[in-house]
């Protein structure tokens, strides 16, 4: 893609990007805000292929589109207005908040733009899928199989925390003292 | 045009953003959602590095590729964690959790 071609597509993107994540936290229905942000990072993706990066970028969008849609059923199960129609207020400290949040933006844009960044030569093509799968199958592969076995790991973690009882079986009823035996 | 430190002032914008969810909503999930957008900004940074910076190394990719694994481990885990409080307390909310608090 060409210079123009990328500034054109990147521009519209970043926007609705930010506008989608911003309101994320805006919109008082919880099964939007899942949905906004399965949009915020579902254009990140498209972003990434604005930068030449096919391979992420469709990662990006398939691995975003599943996850963002199972959060949303955990939003409806756990928000105690999902419809958004009761008019609740689930924030606090929304102006500390937002002040925290855009000094630290602005000082990160500032360390951006300040910071002398090595000049090179964009790539057209950078990088691609037969390079990625070099970097994981040669140098990086340790890393690799860790990540693989961090995810292992959480899976079967998250089960133990989540089931009935949790780690230490089924409690017992409220006022009821488990002998030996139990 | 497009250049490295439009990218990354983008992102600190939507890392911006995600910390804005993380500090001011009150219900759990909801602060799982601010640090998927943290997390993405981070992702967006390294892809900006991969174009701009550094645009014939793959291991950028590598980290592209670790930070998504990060972003399904962080909510896997948290969405474990919310069930657990939620079956012991009956609310993801927060503001109801301050038992360690002083």
């Amino acid at each position: 893609m060409s210079d123009l071609g990328t500034a054109l597509a990147f521009y519209p993107l970043a926007a609705l990007m930010l506008v989608t994540g911003l309101y994320v936290f805006i919109t008082s229905s919880m099964a939007r805000a899942g949905l906004l942000l399965l949009a915020a990072l579902g254009v990140e993706g498209l972003i990434f292929l604005a930068l030449a990066s096919e391979f992420l970028g469709f990662l990006q969008l398939l691995m975003m589109s599943g996850e963002m849609v199972i959060m949303v059923f955990f939003m409806v199960m756990f928000m105690s207005d999902p419809g958004g129609l009761m008019g609740m207020d689930m924030t606090h400290e929304k102006r500390r908040s937002a002040g925290v949040a855009i000094a630290l933006a602005a000082g990160l844009a500032l360390v951006a733009v300040l910071t002398d960044w090595p000049a090179r030569v964009a790539g057209d093509d950078a990088p691609d899928v037969r390079a990625i799968g070099f970097e994981v199958m040669g140098r990086s592969m340790v890393s690799f199989l860790f990540a693989a076995m961090t995810i292992l790991f959480a899976m079967v973690g998250g089960v133990m925390l989540a089931k009935q009882g949790g780690r230490f079986g089924i409690a017992a009823p409220a006022g009821e003292e488990r002998g030996e035996g139990d | 045009m497009v250049s490295l430190e439009v990218v990354l002032g983008v992102a600190a914008a939507l890392f911006g953003i995600g910390l804005y969810g993380v500090l001011g909503q009150t219900n759990a999930i909801m602060v799982i959602m601010g640090v998927e957008l943290m997390l993405g900004a981070a992702m967006l940074n390294v892809i900006g590095f991969l174009r701009y910076a550094w645009p014939d190394g793959s291991s950028g990719g590598f980290f592209v590729l670790v930070l998504m694994t990060l972003m399904a481990v962080e909510a896997a885990v948290g969405f474990a964690l919310v069930i657990s409080v939620f079956r012991h307390r009956r609310t993801a909310e927060v503001d109801d959790l301050t038992d360690l608090s002083g």
